[in-house]
């Protein structure tokens, strides 16, 4: 027998068992869930039931949870790339240090293009920005499991799923916008950001409702088992990463955009 | 009443103070030192052509340099002829001036020779011409004596 037929027989013979196992589970019943459909997209949304104990000190919706295990990962990794990456460094570089230079280079170029009077510190926040936004996105498609205040095992959201972590970051943006102004235009620049009073509020809810409708989806497909299989692959994973992306773009280039146009200086007529 | 869409103050307070440990140490760990190496590394290459830019206006410099002196080398060379080919032609000239006033001379010299030579050969003649005059004379005389003797 030719290897290529053995690998033939080998790949046959997987997909028979794959098969089986799948029709085996799908014919099975499901075991009784604990809550409704209803009950887990509305807990998602206003997390009023779940709840997970932060250090025994106060009850926390699991979203804040989430924000403090991103944190404490990504410094982790990025002490471990300070410490054992960065100094090796070469003028030529390689495929990570090119990976770690094109991410800084991206948000430092997108402070620089949006605002060329003033942009050390926007390019600080819009990387840091950027990279919660994302590792916090793809955090979800970890599934780390939290137990709730009830006894209750969840999977841990992403941050910015919570409506209080997508508050934070949208204010703090407009925040930000408004120091520019000020320090850019003083008097001017604090007109010229309050005329865009809407900014926090369409910030926020636009990241809020872009995180919560990708985990109200991957809710909904992990609820019914039927819909556990190879869709998960679709709607989990690459949506999950195309709304990353995409929502790391948005608020990165949009703080970055009206804080070139508020810090710009003033031309007198 | 509560705030809708259960909104939490407080939780919005934790979020905002995991995000600001999150950016500086984000800031300090990663930024700052990735954007200090770019820097770096954009002066060195930035160094390097200038360096590069200074060597080629110097290799610039040096080449007119040393095409100016060709020309000046070039001028002088020619100058040089020139003036060799004019005193070429001094020296032709007085030579040649020289040598006819040495022609003159040794004409005259030879003129004069010839002159000097005739008379004395002239000289010489009369001279010799008076002594066979005498000669004949005193021939003719001697005979005379005899005879008459």
């Amino acid at each position: 027998m030719s290897k290529k037929k053995r690998v033939t027989g080998l790949i046959i013979w997987l997909g028979i068992v794959l098969a089986l196992l799948v029709c085996g589970l799908l014919t099975g019943t499901p075991a009784a869930k604990q809550e409704s459909i209803k009950e887990v997209m509305r807990d998602a949304v206003l997390h009023e039931s779940n709840k997970i104990s932060l250090f025994g000190i106060l009850d926390v919706n699991p979203a804040l949870v989430s924000a403090l295990t991103v944190t404490a990962v990504v410094l982790l990794i990025a002490a471990c790339i300070r410490i054992f990456i960065i100094p090796r460094f070469q003028y030529v570089p390689g495929k990570f240090q090119l990976l770690l230079e094109q991410m800084v280079g991206f948000f430092d170029n997108l402070a620089k293009t949006n605002s060329p009077h003033r942009n050390g510190f926007l390019g600080a926040y819009v990387f840091a920005a950027g990279v919660y936004i994302f590792i916090g996105t793809l955090f979800e498609l970890f599934g780390l499991q939290g137990v709730t205040t009830k006894g209750m095992s969840i999977a841990l959201p992403a941050p910015l799923s919570d409506i209080n972590a997508a508050i934070s970051l949208g204010c703090l943006s407009y925040l930000v916008i408004l120091s520019g102004g000020i320090v850019g235009n003083g008097f001017r620049g604090v007109g010229s950001t309050l005329k865009d009073f809407s900014l926090p509020i369409s910030m926020s809810f636009r990241l809020f409702g872009a995180l919560l409708s990708g985990l109200l989806v991957t809710e909904l497909v992990y609820y019914y088992i039927h819909l556990s299989f190879v869709l998960p692959v679709l709607v989990g994973i690459m949506f999950t990463l195309l709304h990353a992306l995409i929502q790391t773009y948005v608020l990165t280039m949009l703080t970055a955009l009206f804080y070139g146009e508020v810090s710009e200086p003033h031309k007198k007529k | 009443m509560g705030i809708p869409l259960n909104i939490d103050w407080q939780q919005i307070l934790l979020h905002l103070f995991n995000f600001a440990i999150l950016a500086g140490g984000l800031y300090f760990l990663l930024y700052k030192p990735v954007k200090n190496f770019m820097e770096q590394r954009i002066a060195y290459y930035q160094g390097m052509e200038q360096e590069a830019a200074a060597k080629i206006e110097q290799a610039n410099a040096q080449e007119l340099e040393y095409r100016q002196r060709l020309e000046s080398a070039e001028q002088e060379a020619n100058r040089k002829k020139e003036q060799a080919a004019r005193d070429a032609e001094k020296t032709a000239q007085m030579i040649l001036r020289d040598a006819n006033k040495q022609r003159e001379q040794i004409l005259a010299q030879a003129k004069k020779d010839a002159q000097h030579e005739k008379e004395k050969i002239l000289q010489d003649a009369k001279e010799e011409i008076v002594e066979l005059a005498m000669a004949a004379t005193v021939k003719m005389l001697h005979g005379e004596a005899v005879s008459h003797e």
